[in-house]
């Protein structure tokens, strides 16, 4: 107690001014700095097991419920995933009834062009707007009173393998967007539209010359790299325009140094011997004004990825202690199974420290910024069937399930992958439209963890090691809540939903949600001044395609279950539906 | 009730006295038939049925279209449905597959007739075709106490 107590003190750890009030959770990560940190505390260690289900509501839709629904003032808004509806539910009424719902007309053949499972990653309230992506390539702003559509702009080209499930973020008068496809051979962007109109004001690709990168002399300054067109000499001639980078996880924003954060995807085609080259800024994180987009800084995590390690994961904004110094940071947990925390200021490397099993890389050089890598576990074409890499192409963690941060006990919160693969790749042909992928990668479970797949654990970024962990039978995928009561909230996919102590990782409660958990928790105060924690339930997403027998929506594909995870459907099926807990 | 019945005299005065129709087109099971006639229309017959050589081209080319991508390896399914598992969600018929492949399906299969000739499409057909679908087994158990 003490402990978290006096970091609590030095931290003033959250530097950054909590835009939405801990009442409410007014955008994806709850504030800028992606802390999903709530300050509320009625719920704490020593009631927990006293919380109940309140409401449920069916969204109507089966598949992957990822993202998280926002509470603006008493209002609760869900978007589902395609057809992507939008609710708006009165919280100060008896039953919480809609206020209205939004059913917009989406493409259907963006359900096939999703490279896995028609999911959406929620939406953002700014300015009376609530504002969201269609999956089929639009942006929408909907007025959060009325329901009414404000304006829709199209962002996303489906005919290139655009999709677009990833969630809107908005700074000041922009709203920024991006795309997925990094399985279709896209030329990954960021789009900064106008929040009052949604014209595009700026496109800002991850990959090309400086000029379509939004590299400006003198204003990006890059910690490791020099020269010109970086993202276009690290690439084949031409092949860097197929060459992924899509923007599909969450972004956060520093106001004090006007900098938008987010994480670039992966590389294609994931055979590497089509691309030589390190390929920037694929598996990267950019850093960008939000106003112009221009380009500050950038820092890639996997050069030449190999082994589909997308970056797309969270950048969580702290004010930590490295080496005996205050360091404005930048934490992030890869894909590739590195922890990495960077001075969010340059994009310079202070520790990366693996945070669950990995052997493709033996260590990050802090001079170099690059992975010492294990050419053992190099891929390609030309290198045949690689065994036992870990982690998998799901990550250590996946991007899908964002982790968070409490400024109490100084501690991270991650949801885990334990899971290696061998890699087979292969000659990919671009034929736009269709997958760009050229590789075959089956999982098997980690050589740690007992054959668990999964753990749910605490991680002290300053010292970089696990603080305390749960081993969980599945990988876990379900995003992270945070709470100033100490308890700390995550989903399963065998459909617990679940409440444990933030300081020792102690289970105080859990829940059985109908459905596996691949959303987010969040929380907020009722209309009657009590805590409430929502979240969804909904398997899907990755799992839609790994866990085929999770399935039962359609006679005619009927699947075998995954070898690697044989029993999840005894536990689990689809569902889509909206819980609510309360004390 | 009326109305209907106008309309298939309308449907059977159209037919006259001409050759029989041709066998269904539509042969799969989802399809309701209005008036349950079946629309007559060309049979879609596989030229390749059963050509062990036309299917190792059609595997071929089930690669190279990027199939693989969404269907998975051998076809036994990934973000779009198993081809290899005897069920069908736009029918099993030469036809029905053929017009997946060269015309598209919603929800995201790209139509390929503008992109391959009506002689690879049946190669692929006779490659999906020449996949023994496992026996179908609608029970997945796992207590195994009962057995």
């Amino acid at each position: 107690m003490k402990r978290g107590l006096l970091l609590a003190l030095w931290a003033g750890a959250s530097p950054l001014p909590a835009v939405a009030q801990d009442t409410q959770w007014t955008m994806p990560a709850k504030d800028y700095a992606a802390t999903r940190y709530s300050g509320l505390r009625q719920i704490t260690a020593a009631n927990a097991d006293r919380l109940r289900p309140v409401w449920t509501f069916s969204t109507g839709v089966l598949g992957g419920h990822e993202g998280q629904p926002l509470v603006v003032g008493h209002t609760m808004y869900v978007v589902t995933p395609y057809p992507n509806v939008l609710y708006a539910f009165d919280l100060t009424r008896d039953g919480y009834p809609l206020k209205w719902k939004y059913r917009p007309d989406v493409d259907p053949n963006a359900v096939g062009i999703a490279c896995c499972d028609a999911i959406n990653r929620g939406a953002f309230f700014a300015e009376g707007k609530v504002i969201y992506n269609l999956l089929d390539g639009r942006t929408v702003a909907v007025d959060a009173v009325t329901g009414k559509e404000l304006w829709q702009t199209k962002i996303a080209d489906l005919a290139k393998g655009e999709t677009t499930p990833v969630a809107a973020f908005v700074v000041k008068d922009r709203v920024i967007v991006g795309a997925s496809g990094g399985e279709f051979g896209i030329h990954g962007w960021a789009k900064g539209l106008d929040l009052a109109t949604g014209r595009i004001v700026w496109t800002a690709y991850n990959i090309g010359p400086d000029s379509q990168v939004l590299a400006r002399p003198g204003t990006f300054r890059p910690f490791y790299d020099k020269g010109p067109d970086l993202a276009l000499t690290t690439w084949p001639t031409d092949v860097w325009q197929r060459g992924g980078g899509p923007v599909w996880g969450w972004m956060s924003y520093d106001p004090a140094l006007d900098l938008v954060y987010y994480g670039v995807g992966n590389p294609g085609p994931y055979n590497p011997d089509q691309r030589a080259g390190d390929n920037k800024w694929t598996a990267s994180v950019l850093a960008r004004r939000p106003a112009d987009g221009s380009l500050v800084w950038a820092y890639q995590f996997t050069p030449h990825d190999s082994w589909d390690y997308d970056a797309n994961a969270e950048m969580i904004l702290v004010d930590l202690m490295v080496k005996g110094q205050p360091r404005k940071a930048l934490v992030h947990f890869d894909k590739n199974g590195f922890a990495y925390t960077l001075d969010r200021a340059t994009g310079e490397v202070l520790s990366a420290e693996p945070f669950v099993e990995v052997n493709w890389a033996r260590r990050v050089d802090l001079t170099t910024g690059r992975p010492v890598l294990d050419s053992s576990k190099l891929t390609g074409a030309s290198r045949g069937n690689v065994k036992h890499i870990c982690p998998t192409l799901e990550g250590g963690k996946t991007p899908a399930a964002p982790a968070a941060y409490s400024p109490r006990t100084g501690l991270f919160y991650v949801s885990t992958n334990n899971m290696c693969m061998d890699y087979q790749a292969a000659q990919a042909t671009y034929i736009a439209g269709t997958p760009f992928i050229g590789a075959t990668t089956p999982y098997h479970a980690g050589s740690v963890g007992g054959g668990n797949l999964g753990a749910f654990i605490a991680w002290d970024a300053v010292r970089g090691r696990r603080v305390w962990e749960i081993k969980e039978r599945y990988p876990v995928w379900s995003g992270v809540l945070a709470t100033g009561g100490d308890v700390v909230f995550y989903g399963t996919l065998d459909g617990w939903f679940k409440a444990v102590d933030a300081k020792t990782g102690r289970l105080l409660w859990r829940f059985k949600v109908g459905s596996g958990v691949v959303g987010n928790p969040i929380s907020f105060t009722g209309a009657d001044g009590k805590q409430y924690v929502a979240v969804y339930a909904g398997i899907g997403g990755d799992w839609f395609l790994l866990a085929g027998d999770v399935r039962s929506d359609d006679p005619a594909d009927v699947r075998p279950p995954a070898d690697f995870s044989p029993d999840i459907a005894r536990h689990t099926s689809q569902g889509g539906i909206v819980w609510l807990f309360g004390l | 009730m009326r109305r209907l019945a106008t309309a298939l005299a309308l449907v059977a005065a159209c037919r006259g006295g001409g050759p029989a129709p041709a066998a269904p087109a539509v042969r799969y099971g989802q399809h309701v038939f209005a008036g349950g006639a079946a629309p007559p229309g060309a049979t879609f017959e596989n030229p390749y049925r059963g050509d062990r050589a036309s299917a190792a081209q059609g595997e071929a080319i089930f690669g190279a279209m990027n199939c693989d991508g969404c269907h998975g390896g051998g076809a036994t399914g990934w973000v779009g449905p198993s081809l290899a598992d005897g069920r069908w969600r736009f029918g099993g018929s030469d036809g029905a597959i053929f017009q997946s492949i060269y015309y598209g399906r919603p929800h995201g299969m790209p139509a390929y007739g503008g992109l391959l000739s009506s002689d690879v499409v049946w190669k692929l057909v006779t490659y999906l075709e020449s996949l023994q679908p496992p026996p179908d087994l609608p029970t997945e158990a796992w207590d195994t106490s009962a057995r």
